[in-house]
């Protein structure tokens, strides 16, 4: 089976949990007759994605790479037996969440929830708002820890139903629930923007 | 069913970053929406929920993607990595993992067929004997099988060829050690094959080139067949 440069047009697309249909093709694919031209299709379809997210979940740089392929070795030799119970996204993307939590043990890193919160670094000077926003919001997630901050990344970057992120965290959708509420709290003390529209009660 | 009627504020705060992205369930679409219409607190809540979601988002696109040569060295590294576990299963083919198992079969079916090639080849060898040996008035000891090339009563031994060995180098070895495959593969990767009568008559044994080949690290198994 020689390796095949096979180039992937998808490489920059916003994959969402709409393009399920056609990802469950390609793993019929690779199920059916280990097709390598399907198996890079889907793994440009993750590659930036997982990308984002493991570095959201402060997974080392030089894991990132280790965890997604360890994710879609899973998906290779397990393509057969998804049932389709739940999304394709949720399935791929929940295997590497495992994964990044094991490379996050194996590595003794720890969500930075504890860390002090250092406000002189973000730089308030800016002449754009947006821009500013971005920062706190970043500080914000940062602060977070990694299960509440994937709740809401799942949610917001990604796009996925309260259903699909309790199926990728593995836990009740009520936890799910919980988790983001807490989130949602701690952005607020760290986005002014945020916390002043929270504050626009009757 | 009866129709779930929550209209707590607190479940409806609950589930509004699902409102804000769109993806709340149908069922709790309608009440949640019409909660949000008449809380003035969830209506705000809503809206901030919106700018997370938009600053998210935005600071998504913004982020600088991964060049495109990296993710196709990261495959790369994952396919040989694919590819070298399924090569380490071939020689247990069929009993395996279901990658290994198609690996493994589609170089079985690439070893046959040039087996295939090699015992035709050795068929018309052997109808070409055959007819000269009529031809010169005389018998020989052994008839050669016309689909195998196999002898009855030959030298023959049982051979395990490491993964991802070339053709040229199987045939190599075999012609050097004046052997022929005559069967093969079976469901362990295994093939029979049987000493020439030149490579007989020069002295060699099955257990002589078994000695030999044990020691070639393009052979993971080689024993002799008791005749």
């Amino acid at each position: 089976m020689p390796l095949q440069s096979v180039e992937n047009p998808n490489t920059r697309a916003v994959a969402t949990p709409v393009n399920d249909a056609s990802e469950r093709e390609l793993l019929e694919r690779i199920a059916r007759s280990k097709d390598q031209a399907a198996f890079r299709s889907l793994y440009g379809n993750y590659y930036q994605r997982l990308s984002r997210l493991l570095a959201r979940m402060s997974v080392r740089r030089e894991d990132i790479e280790e965890v997604i392929n360890d994710t879609f070795w899973v998906v290779w030799t397990k393509a057969a037996e998804f049932r389709g119970a739940s999304q394709l996204s949720t399935w791929i993307i929940g295997i590497a969440y495992r994964r990044a939590l094991n490379a996050l043990r194996r590595a003794k890193l720890r969500p930075v929830a504890d860390q002090p919160f250092d406000e002189d670094s973000v730089s308030v000077g800016s002449s754009e708002e947006e821009e500013t926003n971005t920062q706190w919001l970043s500080l914000g997630l940062e602060r977070l820890p990694v299960e509440q901050r994937m709740a809401l990344e799942l949610t917001y970057t990604l796009g996925h139903s309260c259903e699909e992120v309790a199926a990728i965290l593995d836990c009740p959708v009520n936890t799910v629930k919980t988790r983001l509420f807490r989130a949602r709290e701690t952005l607020k003390q760290v986005l002014p923007e945020l916390a002043g529209m929270s504050g626009e009660k009757s | 069913m009866t129709p779930r009627i929550p209209d707590t504020h607190a479940e409806a705060w609950a589930l509004l970053p699902w409102l804000a992205n769109g993806r709340i369930a149908p069922e709790d679409r309608e009440w949640v929406e019409a909660h949000v219409q008449t809380c003035a607190e969830c209506r705000a809540e809503l809206a901030a929920q919106r700018m997370v979601a938009t600053q998210v988002t935005r600071d998504e696109a913004a982020a600088p993607q991964t060049a495109a040569s990296e993710e196709q060295r990261s495959f790369n590294k994952l396919w040989a990595r694919i590819e070298a576990s399924e090569s380490a299963s071939m020689p247990i083919s069929g009993t395996g993992a279901a990658a290994g198992g198609a690996r493994s079969s589609r170089a079985v079916r690439w070893l046959a067929a040039a087996v295939v090639v090699q015992a035709v080849g050795l068929g018309a060898l052997g109808l070409a004997l055959n007819g000269s040996n009529r031809g010169g008035g005389y018998e020989t000891v052994t008839t050669v099988d016309p689909l195998t090339g196999s002898r009855p009563g030959a030298p023959a031994v049982t051979l395990v060829f490491a993964p991802n060995t070339p053709i040229n180098t199987i045939n190599t070895m075999l012609e050097h050690q004046g052997l022929s495959i005559v069967a093969g593969p079976g469901l362990q990767g295994n093939f029979k094959a049987e000493l020439s009568p030149d490579a007989v008559a020069s002295g060699a044994t099955a257990e002589s080139v078994v000695a030999v080949l044990k020691k070639d690290p393009h052979v993971t198994f080689a024993d002799s067949i008791a005749r």
